[in-house]
């Protein structure tokens, strides 16, 4: 990737787009010759449910525009180079779409340069790089860009050639015919006008594929490995100086007033800056910024202390029969509660704790605010949304503010950028030179936003064979995406789709299903984690479900294929547990002191069955992950390798969730400060992973960065009752609970 | 000050009591080495000084001078001719396509090297303990143990012409 930096040429922004026909965007390269080609989103984007819009958004429906979020450049020096507003965290999506582009454009993978678009060369994208939609939402209008281009450069090369177009051969970004050749880049030279063809350009065929669905190198790993790679953190201006912001002494306190202190005349600083509910300094190395900070006096009206078990008790699910209750039904299939009310039920209740995404690289922005021209390089995944509030913050058109994205030190819903973007901004604008925030640990742990607690009810009843009835799933859960959302928008959906991802019970041979949840707003802010609601969600069915197969006297994976509908959907999920429980041995037995156990989800389509086999540290009750062994069917894979890296790394996410990782609030501040008291998981503790790529035939690509997580927790708690005959059903299954499950 | 950074005398700030990550970070604009925790504990900010990997963020530059410290950005070899040779663990890391957000990977990579640079034909159990303190979110852990194993061969064929029982 190119990341344009500080050393390069400012780029020039793009102010002719026109939109031709058949909704392309036409117009000139970001320098201002050659030939650029872009496609607007908006159109797939419109036939999305708005719930689908906004899981993928930053809560803006109105930010959908016709702007492109792709577009290609061919240079008079014949460089093939693709724009992206997708950004990389690691996710592997530039190498990802670069494929899909050099497929229908005709060109080798090498021959073409990624380059991270900035908020002024192209659209703000409005829907940012979240929800693992990427590729999904961008694999068909792409291919198409690529498609036309490669046309309309056919047509124009088969017309100076003197050949016919569809006769020539594509080599090193050249047209060939015989000995006759011409580039791509003379091609754009000589002609200044270009016209979208009436003609529909062919997309290959699958059969045909060259690049998509190969494991091709990550383009975004050289630079990774020799330290060249630049990330919100480490970019640099020449007379750049260093910020750092107050934080609140409590979740719930209010500033009422600051005063410089001693602040000002300490070593380094250059620049105090109080406002209404901002108290920040500027200084000459971030230590001198921290300790000014510490030096100026705070007022604060620190509010109610809150502990933990107070919000515990707010998020518990309510009582669904009555108006008051509140309870919002998601899903009714045939009529569960009739059924529950008649004969007796088994029933369990889950929980899962507040959570940190913890990503390594805490937030960071570099501002750079002048009279004319508003510039922040930052880690984030929704541009478009950090553009809008720094222009806000300062007063500015956002016509004038340019979000420059750099490569993301981890994402996982946290690196929205948005607080240290505006904190950066507020310093550059008052001390007038470029600013630096790059937040603490402690920073990143306390003030950002956590995967809310959850808490399930699960009832169920079976009929004489041992087949499900009915199942009700009742959840409660804090704010993921209405935190995010104007309130009328909240209020038309009634239920947050992130706090009910994964809810849904997906077992279409169940004859009644019905899942109900409350929206329990907290005093701690909640929102964006990995996979949002899907791995509590999944915790408490699939374990539920493992209950129920215990209770009816089944095996788990039979239970399981024997609820699965004859279906598509189906027939996709009965493959992936099929095809994880055949790799893990499921019909043989585990080694001495080793059990298995499994679990299933289905997300965006993508559906996943992982078995983990555990054992049990009898002195510590340390409950120590083995294996994982995962099946996915994400649809047609564009990359295997990359699709086989975000299972591993979900796996190594839903461990971490599921034995270790907790977030509490004690005395009406988070509890944690660094890694000390939020460890995460080792290399150490690392299970081993065999990953299973199945595609049933599909023709599209799905979701591949969180639906992986889904089934973790579940597999690893079915395994430890495999293992004991108890089961933990809290998360995470920290050694005391373990112990309070087998007294 | 002076300071020994992967071969070359450098002059810094006198400010003995600055942590030697923030040194080579922000005064040197050594971006490479990251920082993670600034409490020792994730590995993120990991350089080598004489050998030793050490981590950067509790470091004060005062107890590394007369030392030779050196980061990912001194880590391959380079050549009279402008070109560069990685390192066997750097190509390993591309080979296994080990990163995804690549945040933590220069304390990987400056962990791992060090640790075979004495350890030329470690375990399976050797490597997990070694790189046991480095934090990787994105959970690239199966990869890593991969990438090292697979460096100590290489490097081992490479100087012994035998290969490692990993």
């Amino acid at each position: 990737m190119t990341t344009p930096t500080p050393h390069s040429a400012s780029p020039t922004p793009h102010s002719r787009w026109r939109v031709s026909r058949r909704g392309f965007l036409i117009g000139a390269g970001v320098a201002g010759v050659g030939l650029a080609l872009g496609v607007p989103l908006s159109l797939p984007y419109a036939r999305l449910k708005i719930a689908e819009m906004l899981t993928s958004g930053d809560g803006r429906p109105g930010s959908f525009t016709t702007d492109p979020f792709a577009w290609f450049e061919i240079t008079p020096d014949n460089r093939v180079r693709l724009f992206l507003t997708k950004v990389e965290m690691g996710q592997g999506v530039h190498t990802a779409l670069a494929q899909i582009a050099a497929e229908d454009l005709g060109i080798a993978f090498g021959d073409l340069e990624v380059v991270q678009a900035s908020t002024s060369q192209g659209p703000a994208d409005g829907n940012g790089t979240t929800g693992s939609t990427s590729v999904a939402t961008v694999y068909q209008p792409l291919r198409e860009a690529a498609a036309m281009l490669q046309l309309m450069l056919r047509t124009e090369a088969g017309r100076v050639l003197e050949q016919p177009a569809n006769n020539l051969k594509i080599e090193n970004r050249a047209f060939v015919a015989g000995d006759q050749r011409v580039t791509f880049g003379q091609l754009v030279t000589n002609r200044q006008q270009w016209q979208i063809p009436k003609q529909r350009p062919t997309l290959k065929p699958i059969s045909d594929f060259t690049v998509i669905g190969q494991p091709v190198k990550r383009v975004d790993i050289p630079p990774k490995v020799n330290g060249a790679a630049v990330y919100g953190y480490d970019v640099k201006l020449p007379g750049m100086l260093y910020g750092a912001v107050a934080r609140p002494p409590t979740i719930a306190a209010q500033m009422i007033a600051a005063y410089p202190g001693t602040a000002p005349t300490m070593p380094g600083v250059k620049q105090v800056v109080l406002d209404k509910n901002f108290a920040g300094v500027v200084a000459t190395s971030r230590a001198a910024a921290h300790a000014a900070v510490a030096a100026l006096e705070m007022l604060w009206a620190d509010g109610k202390p809150w502990q933990q078990a107070e919000l515990e008790e707010i998020v518990t699910v309510g009582d669904f029969t009555t108006e008051e209750g509140g309870g919002i039904t998601i899903q009714r299939e045939g009529d569960a509660p009739s059924h529950l009310d008649k004969q007796p039920a088994v029933t369990a209740e889950y929980r899962s704790p507040f959570a940190v995404q913890a990503s390594l690289e805490p937030q960071a922005a570099l501002a750079d605010v002048q009279a004319d021209r508003v510039r922040v390089w930052v880690s984030t995944q929704l541009q478009g949304y950090v553009r809008s509030l720094v222009a806000e913050t300062l007063g500015v058109a956002a016509e004038l503010v340019e979000i420059i994205p750099t490569y993301v030190g981890g994402g996982f819903g946290r690196k929205s950028g948005f607080e240290v973007a505006v904190e950066a901004a507020r310093l550059s604008q008052a001390a007038g030179v470029p600013v630096h925030v790059g937040w603490t640990r402690t920073e990143e742990m306390r003030y950002g936003y956590f995967r809310p607690p959850t808490h399930h009810q699960l009832a169920a009843t079976l009929d004489q064979q041992g087949r499900i009835v009915a199942l009700e799933h009742r959840q409660a859960s804090g704010d993921v995406a209405f935190g995010f959302l104007p309130g009328f928008l909240s209020a038309i959906m009634g239920a947050d789709f992130g706090a009910y991802r994964g809810g849904t019970i997906h077992y279409a041979g169940i004859p009644n299903r019905h899942t109900i949840v409350w929206r329990r707003e907290l005093p701690v802010r909640t929102g964006w984690w990995r996979g949002l609601g899907l791995l509590a969600n999944t915790f408490a069915l699939e374990s539920f479900m493992d209950e129920l197969a215990h209770t009816a006297g089944a095996d788990p994976l039979q239970f399981r294929l024997d609820h699965l509908s004859d279906d598509a959907a189906g027939q996709r999920m009965r493959a992936v547990l099929e095809a994880a429980a055949a790799k893990a041995g499921w019909s043989t037995p585990a080694p001495a002191g080793h059990a298995r156990g499994i679990a299933c989800c289905t997300d965006g389509g993508t559906v996943v069955a992982q078995v983990a086999e555990i054992s049990l540290d009898k002195a510590s009750n340390r409950i120590r992950v083995h294996q994982v062994t995962a099946a996915m069917d994400c649809g047609l894979t564009v990359n295997p390798n990359g699709a086989a890296a975000q299972i591993e790394g979900n796996i190594m996410w839903g461990v971490g969730s599921t034995l270790i990782e907790e977030m509490r609030i004690k005395d009406g501040q988070v509890d944690i400060t660094n890694f000390d008291s939020y460890p995460l998981l080792t290399l150490r503790d690392a299970p081993h992973v065999e990953t299973i790529l199945l595609t049933s035939g599909a023709d599209k690509p799905l979701g591949v960065g969180e639906p992986p997580i889904g089934p973790v927790a579940a597999a690893i708690g079915n395994a430890f009752f495999a293992l004991t005959g108890k089961r933990v059903r809290q998360l995470p299954m920290t050694p005391d609970r373990v112990s309070a499950a087998l007294a | 000050m002076q300071l020994n950074i992967n071969g070359e005398v450098r002059d810094i700030a006198d400010q003995p009591d600055e942590k030697l990550l923030w040194v080579l970070r922000d005064e040197l604009n050594m971006t490479g080495t990251k920082f993670g925790c600034g409490a020792g504990i994730c590995g993120a900010c990991t350089v080598q000084v004489d050998g030793v990997a050490t981590r950067s963020c509790l470091l004060p530059v005062a107890a590394v001078v007369g030392k030779a410290v050196r980061t990912i950005e001194g880590l391959a070899t380079r050549h009279a001719d402008g070109t560069h040779t990685l390192h066997a663990v750097q190509q390993a890391f591309i080979d296994e396509q080990v990163p995804q957000c690549g945040w933590c990977m220069s304390g990987q990579i400056m962990t791992a090297t060090a640790f075979l640079a004495n350890n030329p034909t470690p375990s399976a159990e050797q490597i997990d303990s070694a790189l046991g303190n480095n934090y990787c979110r994105c959970g690239c852990y199966v990869r890593i143990r991969r990438a090292v194993a697979a460096a100590a061969r290489q490097m081992s064929i490479h100087e012994n012409g035998q290969e490692a029982h990993v």
